[in-house]
């Protein structure tokens, strides 16, 4: 997604009463939490799983909450997101960026970003692929699932290089 | 003091307030010696008690909350201190039951045998009380009444043979009745 997409889809969040923006940053996503820095409304943790909890405990005092994280970090927190986040059924909005999306990205990510669809499924998330054109329709999605008590992903691809 | 003894201590004095139990040995003994709504206990996802604790703790600025967790429990999630030292919560308050083992899993050692929490702690912004036998923990609950959070109560235990009973409530049926007691 670009620059202009990514803060207009934070503002969106926003606006539709989320009020926790926690977790561990990733390039994909910079102007996203960019814009939520500006606005003083994110909160940069140590690692995915601690952001985890910390949005757990907000949604328990119910205050809708996203959690965003590079697919690494998604990989480091699959035991919290089914012993904690599934297990107790938080709703919760994770975003997750998608590294290893381009054949050429580091090398790092190519596996997690090979397997990365898969794992959602296995661990049944499910998930949206942010673009330039559908971000909007996505965040509605996103929406309508936390209503229903159920966490979803929006995945944010790395399909340009610096 | 073992742990069930300093955990009855506690939750006796504390009574209503809201409290995160940290999954093993330590959401079971406070199952056992006071069970209570606004208690949440953790099944799995060992080390994020003080991260729950903390996520209630900002959205609930004017709600006292505790945090009972273990050496093990921390050491696995140190940057909590951190992010917790960092944000300075008023209303935080994080209990430490440390016998310098792992007991849920039987008893396995973890460094703080040789490394001082209470250090760490105090370097992370927290106040720190470090405790050893009843009759200070009881006061200390009673002096900590008027200071702001973070405050970390490291509570030294000893090892004990005593095992508490399962929690008998599901996950579905913790999460509901802190979450009323909580918000209502």
């Amino acid at each position: 997604m670009n620059e202009n997409n990514q803060r207009k889809l934070f503002d969106y969040l926003l606006k539709s009463k989320f009020e926790g923006f926690v977790g561990v940053p990733d390039s994909t996503m910079k102007y996203f939490i960019d814009q939520g820095l500006k606005q003083k409304k994110i909160l940069i943790t140590t690692r995915e799983d601690e952001s985890i909890g910390i949005a757990v405990g907000m949604s328990l005092a119910n205050s809708l909450s996203v959690v965003f994280m590079q697919n690494a970090g998604f990989a480091n927190s699959i035991s919290t997101i089914t012993s904690l986040v599934q297990l107790y059924k938080i709703p919760l909005l994770f975003v997750i960026g998608w590294r290893g999306y381009l054949k050429n990205d580091a090398p790092e990510h190519t596996k997690i970003g090979e397997i990365q669809s898969k794992l959602l499924k296995i661990i049944d998330l499910q998930s949206k692929i942010l673009t330039d054109r559908n971000w909007k329709e996505c965040a509605r999605w996103a929406i309508s699932q936390l209503k229903q008590n159920i966490s979803c992903v929006l995945i944010c691809k790395k399909d340009f290089n610096e | 003091m073992n742990r069930k003894k300093a955990i009855s201590i506690i939750a006796k004095q504390i009574r209503n307030n809201y409290l995160i139990a940290a999954n093993g040995f330590i959401s079971r003994d406070l199952f056992d010696v006071y069970d209570k709504p606004s208690n949440f206990y953790m099944i799995g996802s060992m080390g994020l008690a003080s991260s729950i604790g903390l996520g209630i703790a900002l959205k609930k600025p004017k709600k006292r909350i505790f945090i009972f967790d273990g050496d093990g429990n921390l050491l696995m999630n140190l940057g909590s201190l951190t992010t917790i030292g960092y944000l300075k919560p008023k209303n935080l308050v994080h209990v430490v039951f440390d016998n310098s083992s792992h007991e849920s899993t039987g008893g396995q050692p973890t460094h703080t045998k040789k490394i001082n929490i209470d250090k760490i702690a105090k370097a992370s912004n927290y106040k720190v009380f470090k405790v050893f036998f009843p009759n200070d923990l009881s006061k200390i609950l009673s002096q900590i009444k008027k200071i702001d959070g973070p405050i970390l109560i490291l509570v030294k235990i000893k090892n004990s043979s005593e095992i508490s009973k399962r929690i008998n409530l599901s996950a579905l049926d913790i999460k509901h009745r802190f979450m009323k007691n909580l918000n209502s």
